[in-house]
């Protein structure tokens, strides 16, 4: 008796299960009109304003609803936005004074470009925007800032920026991928640049406008009726939906749930590739490059006159490294041919220096390490110092490989195929796995890099655009080697390489490359750091949305006014 | 009864106020910092670093970062531009007066934060629990009743099943046979949402229940399995005791002598269970909610540890030791309203 009274509740409740399953979602097409699509990242962006919070998932709302004076394409050319013309020496945007050393740069705005609520974008905005960067308290310190003495409003449309030097970054001053410029009616700012409400409510100025923001869950983008491009954008609406799970983002596009995924790590593009209804775009130039740091100075400590690396601190070594690693393996095998080997800083136009590429060979590699009294002689296959330079006489070539998870898979993988590599040639590398934000904190965090606890590490990186001055200063000048002053963590002390960074400072285009290839030999002579191979950088789309051009120096939403939805 | 809740209560004050200085020193001394590059960049530039430093009060020694987050600075002066002297009053009220601080990514309140995250994380386990509850009730007190029938075996292997599926494993199945592979018949689109609280634009409490049922089933699961086993072995225990021979020898119908005699003194041990599994109502799910886009606190906690985000890190973990300190006062409490063996003076 008891079970027939069960089994009726039972019943019920699964008809109603699977009506409510088999609902579907009304279809909600007639009453929407226009186009939309929907985009989908693992986490929120956690402002608009990307300088910021630099995540990339904010510098890509960033660009849909805002503009910086100018914009960076794929190939790294600048572009003018907010800007009526790029200013240069040329057409007198740009006046050196030879005997100060200083420059003052004159931009001119667009007279056509409007705040969404009808207000029009003017000097008084680009004045407003460099003020609160700088404001001490509340303010973010930018590359150039140190540079710049003031800004001053000519008129309504034109600005003046007045540098105490000769800065060749300052086309992307209050542009690029990340800088854009506010509205002074709409700030506050007493709230400050880096935490202002108009950071998470933007007033726009770009091709759409925020209409409404789901945290955690889903934003939603509407098209800018006053943009001042006319006939863009070419879609009505966009939705950004937060999926954090990555195999969920592809089943979501396959499906056609979704039309763009940002970022998609080479696993991911090439499962992609060759299904149906799906794109892959993949950046002409890519920013980030995979490389070998190995730490000068001794484990733990971060001068390398006082405490030379037994191992690294000897150029045979470094050389026998880079002669070891079969670079072309790795690329095809664990990045799916994604990525271009690369072995010099300088390798995008203007800037681009013949280095002849290095040879993979471990055979001169064994020889190198002979050379530098790395000898094993007591055959076990690992090396000790007989006669070497830096190590205690039959210390073993024994060390630490790190590298970081957050990139995914491939780096990996890399990471073991490069420790059997140097096992080959008698190191013995141990391989470890640390995270990024223990790695790269500052040293009272315990960041490895930053304290020097660390012997060789395996990351990517790389500047954006074609510009390499302010990068190169921040990873190779001597004093960017003092934990808490720069990045400078193989702590490779060069007075040659000083001398050359301070000779860049010059807008002379034909200089600087005859200064940056001087810097490119003696990188590849020295070898500081072992560069790899460029790693991908790509987005993945719906076949249905057209115009999506991955941008390794920018994201994806770079050129959003251009999409079109077939 | 009131003298015991109230030094537990003051208990509570003094373990919650250790607490703290552990958990401050846990996530703090854990090495790592929220100044290491994220996404995009992989080095942050020097001169930000210190900028930054000074705007999240990273600046200061340790005990003092401590006080500020217990006390606030809004009593004392703050070198706030970085040129060496103080030179404003602070403005943190610390969390003994409800400033959890602002988070570090996103520069906004950490209560703020929270409060956008609990109700969905709320929702969502509240219905987990809930269908847990009501499917594992019934299928203890079946296969307890019926030891060793096939129902029972089925019910047992389950229940081992359900404990030893991982959730990210039994979450991405089940996107994959509902989402990916089965398709409604009558519209062609995939037969359930792979994830969110809602369609875009849809209210309908259908298409909110759509978006219910794997996240809940994924989340149930080891619920369920964990609750009928826990009742079928307080179920057989009662079972052989002798005051259920007696009622049975005085006549009852086994009905009577199995849901009001037996299933009441079995329920004792599963209701102060219940009332420890509470916490979980505000810790929310950290993969299911990753799993099917579920913007709860389980997904906010998990980022912060990630990014080391330390107020909102912080504020989690304070609030949720809190709260389970409260829920096991509360199990006792419980405990001893229905079961009157238990007495505590």
């Amino acid at each position: 008796m008891s079970k027939s009274l069960l089994k009726l509740p039972g019943i019920v409740a699964i008809l109603v299960l699977v009506s409510i399953v088999l609902a579907g979602c009304a279809p909600a097409q007639g009453g929407q009109e226009g186009s939309s699509i929907t985009i989908t990242i693992p986490e929120d962006p956690p402002s608009f304003n990307a300088i910021v919070g630099d995540t990339g998932y904010d510098a890509l709302v960033s660009n849909m609803v805002m503009l910086g004076l100018t914009g960076i394409d794929p190939d790294g050319n600048i572009y003018p936005e907010l800007a009526a013309e790029l200013p240069s020496q040329e057409n007198g945007g740009v006046v050196v004074d030879e005997d100060a050393g200083t420059m003052d740069v004159t931009w001119k705005l667009r007279q056509d470009v409007e705040w969404s609520d009808g207000t029009p974008v003017t000097a008084e905005d680009v004045v407003f925007t460099w003020n609160a960067i700088m404001d001490p308290e509340k303010g973010i310190w930018v590359r150039g800032s140190d540079y710049m003495d003031s800004v001053e409003k000519v008129d309504d449309h034109t600005v003046t920026f007045h540098y105490n030097t000769i800065y060749t970054g300052y086309l992307t001053q209050l542009g690029g991928e990340q800088l854009v410029v506010w509205p002074a009616h709409y700030c506050d700012s007493e709230q400050g640049f880096s935490q202002w409400d108009c950071g998470r409510q933007p007033l726009s100025n770009g091709p759409f406008v925020l209409k409404e923001w789901q945290v955690g869950d889903h934003m939603t983008f509407e098209k800018n009726p006053n943009y001042y491009e006319a006939g863009k954008p070419g879609i009505d609406k966009v939705v950004i939906k937060i999926v954090p799970e990555d195999t969920v983002r592809r089943e979501m596009l396959l499906k056609g749930d979704s039309d763009l995924i940002m970022w998609v790590s080479e696993t991911i593009a090439r499962e992609l590739e060759g299904q149906p209804n799906v794109g892959v775009s993949v950046s002409p130039t890519n920013r980030w490059t995979l490389r070998i740091f190995m730490n000068q100075a001794e484990r733990g400590t971060t001068d390398p006159a006082a405490s030379p690396n037994p191992f690294f601190a000897d150029l045979r070594v470094r050389q026998a490294v880079r002669q070891a690693i079969d670079v072309d393996a790795i690329a095809e095998s664990v990045f799916y041919g994604y990525s271009n080997p690369a072995w010099t800083e300088f390798s995008r136009d203007p800037y681009k220096c013949e280095v002849p590429r290095p040879k993979f060979d471990p055979e001169a590699a064994k020889t190198l390490l002979e050379q530098a009294g790395w000898k094993d002689t007591d055959g076990d296959g690992v090396r000790e110092c007989h006669g070497c330079a830096n190590a205690n006489e039959g210390d073993l070539l024994e060390f630490e490989l790190a590298t970081y998870p957050d990139y995914g898979e491939p780096i990996l993988l890399a990471h073991q195929l490069i420790g059997e590599q140097l096992t080959k040639i008698g190191m013995n590398p141990k391989l470890v796995v640390i995270e990024g934000t223990v790695m790269w904190a500052e040293a009272e965090d315990g960041g490895t890099e930053q304290s020097g606890n660390y012997d060789m590490d395996l990351w990517d990186d790389g500047y954006s655009g074609v510009d390499p001055t302010d990068y190169m200063d921040e990873i190779y000048n001597s004093s960017a080697a003092v934990p808490g002053s720069g990045w400078n963590i193989v702590r490779w002390i060069s007075p040659e390489m000083d001398q050359l960074l301070s000779e860049t400072h010059t807008l002379d285009e034909s200089k600087r490359k005859e200064v940056f290839c001087q810097m490119a030999n003696l990188l590849d002579e020295q070898l500081p750091v072992v560069l790899l191979f460029t790693i991908i950088n790509a987005d993945a789309h719906s076949s249905r949305l057209e115009g999506i051009q991955s941008n390794g120096n920018d994201v994806v939403t770079w050129n959003a006014a251009n999409w079109k939805v077939k | 009864m009131i003298n015991f809740i109230a030094r537990r209560l003051v208990q509570l004050l003094i373990m919650l106020f250790l607490l703290s200085i552990v958990l401050f020193a846990l996530v703090n001394l854990a090495p790592g910092g929220p100044l290491a590059g994220q996404g995009q960049s992989r080095h942050i530039p020097p001169e930000r670093a210190a900028a930054l430093k000074r705007q999240f009060g990273l600046d200061k020694p340790l005990p003092v970062q401590y006080i500020v987050w217990l006390v606030g600075n809004d009593w004392m002066q703050v070198d706030a531009d970085g040129d060496g002297t103080p030179d404003s009053m602070g403005t943190r009220r610390g969390i003994l007066r409800g400033d959890f601080g602002f988070s570090f990514q996103t520069r906004q309140p950490v209560i703020d934060e929270i409060k956008i995250r609990l109700p969905n994380t709320l929702y969502l386990m509240a219905i987990t629990l809930l269908t847990a509850l009501v499917i594992a009730i019934p299928a203890g007190i079946l296969s307890a009743v019926k030891q060793y029938s096939k129902f029972d075996i089925t019910i047992t292997t389950l229940s081992f099943a359900g404990q030893a599926i991982p959730e990210f494993w039994l979450g991405l199945l089940l996107i994959l046979i509902f989402y990916v592979w089965l398709q409604n018949p009558f519209t062609g689109e995939p037969l359930l949402p792979s994830g969110g609280m809602s369609s875009l634009d849809s209210f309908s409490i259908i298409d909110r229940t759509r978006h219910l049922i794997l996240p809940v089933i994924c989340g149930a699961l080891g619920w369920i399995a964990w609750y009928s086993r826990f009742l079928r072995s307080s179920m057989l225990d009662i079972l052989h005791m002798d005051f259920l021979r007696t009622a049975r020898a005085k006549g009852l119908p086994e009905r009577f002598v199995l849901y009001k005699h037996a299933l009441r003194n079995a329920l004792i041990p599963l209701v102060t269970m219940f009332a420890l599994d509470i916490p979980t109502l505000f810790a929310g799910a950290v993969f299911v909610e990753i799993i099917f886009s579920w913007p709860g606190m389980g997904r906010l906690y998990y980022q912060a540890a990630t990014q080391r985000d330390y107020p909102i890190l912080l504020a989690v973990l304070i609030i949720g030791a809190g709260l389970i300190l409260l829920s096991n006062l509360l199990a006792d409490i419980l405990y001893a309203y229905i079961d009157p063996r238990i007495r505590y003076d």
